[in-house]
């Protein structure tokens, strides 16, 4: 890639194409609104301003154009060439009829959420040594939106033009620091979570805010525990030896109580007599619950003071991150209206706390596990079966493997069923600890070797859709199919509930039955990022990524019979109703 | 050039004459290592831009990577380049120039797409490369060191239970301190601090956050060269644990079977003539041979 960066304005009056394209695209982009607060916080049903769509993180679009009754009719409306090479997850954004994607490569372009007619794009100048894969999302606030880099880098650019404003360096990827997601702005806040925290970064990750108009860092709130009682919880190591804590999903938002939640990923090496949590510290003052690591922290957006925390695994030896979504659901718990925060950790399990205070409520299981034997009904804690805790010179069994009973693609809630609509999977992993020091430098890695397998009581149908009633928690419908469902779920205004897979077939359901109403044929590439529906022109659109991205790939191991294309294709597509 | 390659023809065997041909055919007959037949997942890389990296022309040449943050990467070259010589190839060297801290091992796969045959400096782990990498014999043989700045420690078995082991993460030696240290009473185990790299394991020794290190000796060799400061640590004695020794060799990608052919009987031969061992004492390397 050129180290010169590099600006394109290819609108039509930037390039001088034909006057007809020029006037029509120059319209749409000039009447593009400024994205203000009170918009974030109650978004036009037709735009998707955020990762989820909203800051409650339901991924939910009140859109009703689309249809059970007609979703059957969906047709390809346009779809869109991603730059090859990397990987990516894209989330698109839309605004005004305005959609904004982000390449693997760095390339951000404006285009025409109607019909795909590119308005704008600039390329970002990521050095060549830092991942080349994309970043999940991005955030739009103002009249800009707010781009998060792989090489750790916060870029403001100009939603019109795509002219750059400012463009701040957080922190140093060549220590090993990147962003995998992208932020969030809440009350004027840019709230980006930090990853890659694993070997050369003592101390583990962080969450940092920054002011809108400039980047500046106004507040950072480490991801381990550093010191007082919440530091004894690492067995006794000191800073310089505690790793992991990535925030790599981005967080929702609760602006009644002006707290940002946001999940802490696993500590590392997964291992955890390498980490030096394992054995035991016989010191009766310290523990090895890791903190904050697999966790919830309620952040103030303003000041970055962490109000509450609540950890869900601690002493998590097996790669096992409640790192995932986070739902804010105000729903009837023991006869009381609780403002909870849901979230689903790797293991499967729902869990809600009250995000008001942190403390627990409840948790439902959902894909076959092994790993959790019990949990307390009161404050969650859980008893982990020992036998399946990996440790040096054995091989244990568990399930599931890392990627997950529940990978990144969040569960999604709707509410008119008042139900959550969660992706899963079921399979299992002969898990070994192994030494990774091959080269000086060529290290990375969990240090643990997952041969993964099909759970022994299975049936063969490795990808699930279930529908969990957050009235009571109870199942309404599961779906099973042999694919991995590797997208998140998109439920909306019409009934339907859409989702992806990885044999690259994206579908869609009823919401109350789980009757399968629609699947397009078979696209370009796996389905593992986040769909959108959004309006342009006055018409409802639903949009996903295809691109296969390395960690479900893990999958491929027990699916042979899936094939997918090399060179590794990106493509939007983009769905719509037939004129 | 030309009287590198008549040094090295002389000193030949039949025996090598061979390996020259049969490297010469490997080379002659190197296809690209992206296969349009059968999709890349998981455990075959990405390279960016790699449909733009052609085949190579120039096939009378030894392509080798050195990267100058392994410790061994002088002699490495000097190693390489004299195989290159017994091979009758011109070596031409890429020097792997960054300053990344730590990478995953499929960052090599675009390195050695577009620069080199052969990467040097990788230690020979069973069963823990993925399927896209082969790699050659060994060309030595080195230890993890448990080390220490108090000049009074000179064995571990005298380190007191209290004090701290700060091994260098994930390693080997890592693994076996720790199964060791597991398998004691409680009372009697000694805290154990991994450290995230080399550098930061050695500064906590001085800084008197952990009492004895375990580092890769050929680490702790290049940073006593590096910094006159770390002449204040020393190696200590590790009994009751057995020393963790791992043989270093180079890597290629998976298809270059006979170049790896190639170079192990190129090793060989130079490891039976004591060339190999005389760039070892050349550097006064904490390594040894192994015929």
């Amino acid at each position: 890639m050129s180290k010169i960066q590099k600006m394109l304005l290819t609108s039509a009056m930037a390039f001088g194409l034909s006057a007809g394209f020029a006037a029509a695209e120059g319209n749409l982009i000039d009447n593009l609104s400024t994205v203000t607060d009170d918009m974030l916080l109650n978004p036009s049903d037709g735009d998707w301003l955020m990762w989820r769509r909203t800051y409650d993180g339901w991924g939910y679009s009140p859109l009703t154009e689309i249809n059970k009754d007609n979703v059957g009719d969906l047709r390809l409306a346009w779809a869109w060439g991603m730059s090859p090479g990397g990987r990516t997850q894209e989330t698109p954004l839309v605004h005004d009829g305005v959609m904004y994607v982000m390449n693997s490569s760095h390339l951000i372009q404006a285009l025409d959420a109607s019909d795909g007619t590119l308005i704008w794009e600039y390329q970002y100048d990521r050095p060549d040594d830092a991942s080349q894969n994309g970043v999940r999302s991005k955030a739009i606030y103002g009249d800009n939106l707010i781009i998060a880099t792989r090489d750790a880098r916060l870029v403001s650019i100009n939603a019109k033009t795509g002219q750059e404003n400012w463009n701040k360096q957080v922190s140093d990827y060549k220590k090993g620091y990147s962003f995998s997601s992208g932020p969030i702005v809440a009350n004027g806040v840019i709230v980006q979570g930090t990853t890659g925290c694993s070997k050369a970064q003592p101390g583990g990750c962080f969450i940092t805010g920054h002011n809108v108009d400039t980047g500046a860092e106004i507040w950072r709130v480490h991801t381990i525990a550093q010191s007082g009682e919440d530091g004894n919880s690492w067995n006794g190591v000191p800073l310089a030896s505690r790793h992991g804590g990535s925030a790599w999903i981005t967080g929702s938002y609760d602006p009644d109580t002006n707290l940002i939640l946001i999940g802490v990923g696993q500590p590392y090496p997964w291992n955890l007599e390498m980490a030096g949590l394992a054995p035991l510290s016989s010191d009766p003052n310290l523990n090895n619950d890791a903190l904050y690591t697999n966790a919830t922290l309620a952040i103030d957006a303003n000041t970055g003071v962490v109000e509450w925390h609540h950890q869900y695994l601690p002493t998590d030896g097996l790669d096992l991150d409640y790192v995932y979504e986070r739902i804010l659901i105000d729903s009837e718990f023991n006869g009381e209206v609780r403002k909870q925060v849901v979230t689903i950790g790797k293991i499967g399990i729902i869990e809600s706390v009250d995000r008001t205070n942190g403390d627990w409520l409840w948790a439902k299981e959902t894909s076959r596990q092994n790993v959790v034997l019990s949990w307390d009904k009161t404050t969650g804690e859980k008893t982990i079966n020992p036998d399946v805790i990996p440790v040096a010179g054995e091989s244990t069994f568990n399930c599931p493997a890392d990627p997950g009973a529940h990978a990144w693609q969040p569960a999604a809630y709707s509410p008119l069923t008042k139900a959550l609509y969660i992706p899963t999977i079921e399979f299992c992993s002969n898990t070994t600890v192994n030494s990774l020091d091959p080269g000086e430098i060529y290290t990375g890695g969990g240090r643990q070797t997952y041969s993964r397998v099909e759970h022994p009581d299975g049936d063969s149908n490795i990808g699930q859709v279930r529908a969990i009633s957050m009235a009571d928690q109870s199942e309404m419908w599961q779906y099973r199919q042999r694919a991995p469902i590797t997208s998140s779920t998109l439920p909306t205004g019409g009934g339907v509930v859409f989702v992806g897979s990885m044999d690259r077939k994206f579908l869609a359901f009823d919401d109350t039955t789980g009757e399968m109403l629609w699947s397009s044929g078979k696209l370009s590439n796996a389905l593992e990022s986040f769909p959108i529906s959004y309006s342009a022109g006055g018409k409802q659109y639903v949009a996903i990524m295809a691109n296969h991205k390395s960690g479900l790939g893990r999958l491929s191991t027990i699916t042979p019979e899936i094939q997918l294309p090399p060179d590794n294709p990106a493509t939007l597509y983009v769905f719509a109703l037939p004129d | 050039m030309t009287l590198l390659i008549t040094h090295a023809f002389l000193r030949l065997t039949g025996a090598l004459l061979a390996v020259v041909l049969s490297s010469l055919m490997a080379l002659f007959s190197s296809v690209g290592v992206v296969s349009g037949a059968n999709p890349e997942f998981y455990d075959v890389p990405f390279a960016n831009n790699q449909w733009k990296i052609g085949r190579r022309v120039d096939e009378s040449k030894l392509r080798y990577c050195i990267d100058r943050r392994n410790p061994d990467w002088e002699l490495a070259a000097e190693i390489v380049e004299t195989v290159a010589g017994a091979l009758l190839l011109e070596p031409q060297q890429y020097v792997v120039n960054s300053d990344i801290v730590d990478e995953d091992i499929t960052r090599i796969y675009a390195i050695m797409l577009e620069h080199c045959d052969i990467h040097m400096g990788f230690k020979l782990l069973p069963g823990h490369y993925a399927e896209w990498i082969t790699l050659t014999r060994s060309y030595y043989q080195a230890e993890y060191v448990f080390v220490t700045a108090d000049p009074a420690l000179l064995k571990l078995a005298d380190l007191a239970p209290s004090r701290a082991i700060g091994p260098e993460l994930g390693t080997s030696a890592h693994i076996r301190l720790v199964s060791y240290v597991k398998a004691l009473p409680a009372n009697d185990r000694w805290p154990i601090y991994p450290m995230g790299t080399s550098e930061l394991m050695l500064k906590s020794l001085l800084d008197g956050t952990i009492d004895v290190g375990l580092v890769w000796a050929p680490t702790f060799w290049a940073k006593k060269r590096q910094d006159p400061t770390y002449e204040k640590i020393h190696v200590i004695d590790p009994s009751p644990l057995p020393p963790t020794s791992l043989g270093v060799g180079a890597l290629l990608l998976a298809d270059k079977v006979f170049l790896r052919t190639a170079f192990d009987e190129a090793i060989a031969a130079l490891i039976k003539d004591g060339t190999i061992d005389g760039i070892l004492k050349k550097f006064n390397f904490p390594a040894r041979i192994k015929p």
